[in-house]
Formats: C-alpha cells, sequence, structure tokens
C-alpha cells in the first residue's frame, strides 16, 4: 500500500510493532538525540521513535528512526517486514524498470491549513528544533526534501530537483545551507549565482516515506524524483503547488518552508556530526532567507540521527545509492551482478561481475568512479566474482583473501574527486581512489593457481531458501 | 534580542554579544542563545559541555581567523558576463 503522507506511514509502522512511543517527559538534549543515536546500537530490526512529551514545549510532535531499520525500510517500500535486504534491493531494481510513472497533482494540501508570511515567519513557533551532536554548531533540518528548479529551464519538470542537503538553523527566518557541489542542486545554484540571482527553493518536512528515499538517491540530473517515486510505490506521487515559488512539492508534507538562497552569499556553518562519522570542520556555506512557512495543524516534526554508522542515515540511502550504481553500470556492463553501495553512502562499494577478458573487472571499477555519484563517492571499489554476493561480507573477504595479489590487482588513481565531507580527502575535495580487483583472472590475465575451486552443491541453493522460509515461519 | 544584563559569553568563539532566538513554549524553562559572530546556537538547558565556555571541547572553538577563513563549500563562481 502506497503512503500519501508521514502520518499514515507512523501509522503502519505502529500497527506492524516497528513504532515506540515514548510518552514519558523527556529534555530536548541529550535525550532525543541519544534514544535515536542508541536505536543504531540496538539492532538492525529497530522501531522508528514518536516523542510528544519535550520539556519545556507545549506540543512537539517528534518522529526519529522513521526509515532506520531493514524493517521499517521494507514497510517504506510496502514490502513484508522481514524481506531480506537482497530482496529489498532487488524490488527496488525491478521497480525501477517502471520509472518514469506521471503524478497526481492535488489541491486540497493539508499544509495549507496554517501560514507565515514575511515578518511574522518564526521556525521555532513552528519546529521543535533541537541539536543532534556535542559538536554540533546549532540545530538542523536533516530530513527535509528541498526543491529548487534549474533556473535557464525552469519549466523543465525532469530538471527540477527535489534533494536532501543538510541545513542550519541560524535564525528565526534565516537558514545555513549546504550543496554538495556534485549534487544537483549546486548546479542550479551555480547557474543563478552566475547571473546574480537569488535561487528560489522549497524545503519540504515530515514527507511520505518514499519521497525521503528519492529525495536522498543519486538519480540522473534530468530525471523527476516524483515520477521515480510513482513507480517506487506503485502508484503516481500525489504533489501540490508551493503557494510562494509555485514549485511542485508533496503533497503530504507536514510543513513547507519557501525562500530564496541569497545570491553570492557565504556566511559561517557548522561543524555538523556528519553521516562519515566524523564532524564536518566550520565552512562558509551559502544562506537562505525564508519568506513563507506553510504547515499542517500540529505539525509532526521529523529528524534523523546521523553519527558513528551504522545509524539511519545508513538504511535510508543505502539501497537507493545501489540501484542507480547497478543500472548505470548494467546499462554499459551487462556483466554486472549486483552493488553494494551501503557503505558510507557509497564511498566504498563491492561489485559482482562476470569478467569478458582480462582486465574486465579494473575496467568496470573505473566506471563505477565515473558515473555521476561516483564522482563525489566511490573512493574504494572492491571487484568479486560473478558466484560471490556483495551483501555478504565474509564471501566478500574470502575473496579479497584468497584472489588478490596486492602487486597486480590493487589500483590507486591520486587526485579525484570527492566530496568534501570525505575525512580522509586532501585538499578537502580531492583524494586518490583505489581499486581492488578481487576476481578470478581470466585470459589473457594469467595469473594465479584457481583451476580447482570449491564450488557451492547444485542442491544448496534450494535448501539455503527452504531453511530461511522455515526460520521464519518459526518467528 | 541582545540581553545586557546577561554575563553570558559564547562557549565556542568567547564573544560577547549573544541574541536570544527563542524561549521555551512553557514559560521560564529555556531560552534559545545564539552568538552574534560565529553563529553557535545552544539552549540554556544543555550539559555544560555545549553551554559553558570553559566546559566547552577544545577541538570545537573557534576563533575570529577560524571564522574568516573558513572554505567556502561552494565557491562562489565568476559572473557571467551579458552577451
Amino acid at each position: 500500500m502506497a503512503h500519501d503522507d508521514l502520518r499514515s506511514f507512523l501509522d503502519t509502522l505502529e500497527q506492524e510493532g516497528q513504532l515506540l512511543r515514548l510518552t514519558e517527559e523527556v529534555l530536548p538534549e541529550p535525550d532525543l538525540a541519544a534514544a535515536a543515536n542508541a536505536t543504531g546500537r540496538i539492532g538492525e530490526n529497530a522501531p522508528a521513535l514518536y516523542f510528544d512529551n519535550v520539556k519545556g514545549f507545549t506540543d512537539a510532535r517528534i518522529a526519529m528512526n522513521v526509515h532506520g531499520s531493514w524493517a521499517n525500510h521494507a514497510l517504506a517500500l510496502g514490502l513484508p517486514r522481514n524481506t531480506p535486504v537482497k530482496e529489498q534491493v532487488e524490488a527496488f531494481a525491478a521497480r525501477w524498470d517502471v520509472f518514469p510513472v506521471a503524478p497526481e497533482r492535488r489541491e486540497d494540501a493539508p499544509w495549507r491549513e496554517n501560514t507565515q508570511e514575511g515578518a511574522d515567519v518564526d521556525l521555532f513557533s513552528v519546529l521543535p528544533l533541537f541539536r543532534l551532536n556535542d559538536g554540533d554548531g546549532g540545530f538542523y533540518l536533516d530530513k527535509a526534501a528541498v526543491v529548487s528548479r534549474d533556473p535557464e529551464d525552469p519549466r523543465n519538470f525532469g530538471k527540477q530537483n527535489v534533494g536532501t542537503y543538510r541545513i542550519e538553523v541560524i535564525g528565526t527566518d534565516r537558514l545555513a545551507f549546504q550543496p554538495v557541489p556534485m549534487h544537483d542542486i549546486a548546479h542550479h545554484l551555480r547557474k543563478a549565482e552566475e547571473a546574480g540571482e537569488d535561487l528560489p527553493v522549497a524545503i519540504t518536512l515530515g514527507n511520505d516515506p518514499v519521497i525521503t528515499i528519492v529525495a536522498g538517491m543519486p538519480m540522473a540530473y534530468d530525471q523527476s524524483e516524483y515520477e521515480m517515486a510513482g513507480a517506487l510505490r506503485g502508484a503516481p506521487a500525489p504533489i501540490a503547488t508551493a503557494p510562494l515559488t509555485g514549485f511542485d512539492v508533496p503533497w503530504g508534507s507536514e510543513v513547507v518552508i519557501e525562500g530564496v538562497i541569497e545570491s553570492r552569499k557565504r556566511q559561517i556553518e557548522g561543524p555538523f556530526g556528519e553521516f562519515t562519522g566524523h564532524y564536518s570542520g566550520g565552512r562558509r556555506m551559502p544562506v537562505i532567507r525564508v519568506d513563507r512557512v506553510s504547515h499542517r495543524t500540529n505539525p509532526v516534526f521529523e529528524s534523523l540521527y546521523l553519527g558513528m554508522p551504522w545509524t539511519e542515515v545508513d538504511y535510508l540511502v543505502g539501497p537507493n545509492t545501489c540501484v542507480p550504481l547497478l543500472k548505470q553500470l548494467r546499462a554499459e556492463y551487462p556483466e554486472v551482478q549486483a552493488v553494494n553501495a551501503m557503505y558510507t553512502h557509497g564511498l566504498m562499494v563491492i561489485i559482482s561481475t562476470a569478467k569478458r577478458y582480462g582486465g574486465f573487472a579494473k575496467a568496470v571499477g573505473m566506471r563505477a568512479m565515473t558515473t555521476p555519484h561516483g564522482l563525489g563517492y566511490v573512493a574504494q571499489v572492491i571487484l568479486v566474482d560473478e558466484d560471490v554476493d556483495p551483501f555478504n561480507l565474509p564471501q566478500v573477504m574470502w575473496a579479497m583473501s584468497a584472489k588478490v595479489n596486492p602487486a597486480d590487482d590493487v589500483v590507486v588513481i591520486p587526485n579525484l574527486s570527492v566530496l568534501e565531507l570525505a575525512p580522509a580527502a586532501q585538499p578537502a575535495g580531492i583524494t586518490s581512489k583505489m581499486i581492488i580487483d578481487a576476481t578470478t583472472p581470466v585470459a589473457p590475465d594469467v595469473r594465479g593457481n584457481f583451476s580447482t575451486p570449491a564450488k557451492d552443491l547444485p542442491e544448496a541453493k534450494e535448501w539455503a531458501a527452504k531453511l530461511q522460509r522455515l526460520i521464519a515461519a518459526r518467528s | 534580542m541582545p540581553l545586557p544584563d546577561d554575563p553570558t559569553i559564547c562557549p565556542r568563539c568567547a564573544f560577547e554579544t549573544i541574541d536570544r532566538l527563542a524561549t521555551s513554549p512553557v514559560p521560564g524553562v529555556w531560552d534559545v542563545l545564539q552568538c552574534r559572530q560565529c553563529l553557535y546556537t545552544w539552549r540554556t538547558t544543555e550539559p555544560a559541555r555545549r553551554t559553558r565556555r570553559d566546559a566547552y571541547p577544545d577541538q570545537f572553538k573557534m576563533t575570529v581567523a577560524d571564522i574568516e577563513n573558513a572554505i567556502e563549500v561552494p565557491a562562489v563562481p565568476p559572473l557571467r558576463r551579458a552577451g
């Protein structure tokens, strides 16, 4: 069943035993972040958290860890809660093939119920803002879907971007904003700033679970996130027109914030405990002036804890990073079997592939680094054979330990691009990248002694499925 | 608004001009304060390691030079000439 808003998804999570309501009074800091931090340490099927009794607030409603487990990720895609990870990624990839599915425009968006404009805008009066990590520079909106348009082609629906970026609240009506240069909104901003113009944006908070997934997904520049949401939901994505910018925004959002990124201005922002498990340093970043806030009555504020992996963001962007890389690689190299890009948003990627000829796997690794997402991530690639499951890390480690001759199979390429947040980059934005070819050499690359491998018994695959069914039925 | 009678200094950069961004909907529980120099923002009920200069971790402290010399992300591009 497709969910049209966050509230209906929270209902589903509760019915499935995947929502924990915390009714005792908690402190905004450090309790909210600490509780969400803890969900990443209590097992991979941790529940979402819902707080409505936060000290000093009268009507705060805060949802965290909504996507933060494999069970929740499966439910977001309308799959059974116990769907294995590899099957979730395969289902995701199969639905991709239905893209594009046109969205459905609706006029009765519930966020039209309340409005603040101009001098009356006060984000603190709408949102129960709070800090996540000790060293954060302030309070963040870190799970929004931000909508912007290409200033040189504003009517192009595909080039309208829906993306997730870190946003610091630096005033009652001001935000600091991080567009990573490789991301789509950075292209929009560059074009606007080259012309000396502000870039309008619509920031939508508390969205349906699939909008959040596509907003964090590395899609091609001219592919519509709304049309992908429709493919993943199995039903058109409901959208509405934002009143100030005229942008297409999710119908079901809790809050819609509209304003502009002020042209050619940078202001101190951060640090912020990032998905890399490290703080980014203080940087001078773009600034947003908020001109209008629309919101549901009693909005639910959805936030996400991130810090040392694994946290919610890893469950959120893990599968949605695997699938674009899989599709983009397979477009040219159908030998590619599977892609595991679930570690730190794909800074490290494991690819299983068949080989055409000697040296082929290394070429697949280089291609991964030159995909649109790879330009800013994919600093390390491990290639494994077609019969190795890249999601099965013990199998991957076996391939690494048994098949790699370091002098021939490890390739380091200096001074390539990476996002500035990568902690190992030097200088920020530049790194060396590495390919580890853990595939079996094939002719004319004749090396090693691989002629007598021990293979799984022919019946083992069927037995594995049978045992999994029996175990699932028992629980 | 400025807090002229409040001795608070910024825990992060020691600047002495602090604004109040918000106050708790339940009166008297907390305020959200912000340094006008480095924009560090904190709630008065947070632990001392986030609210007091003497307890604030050294690795997160910031100087005027840190603020002025921080790299721009993304860099401001050159203006495009008409025609």
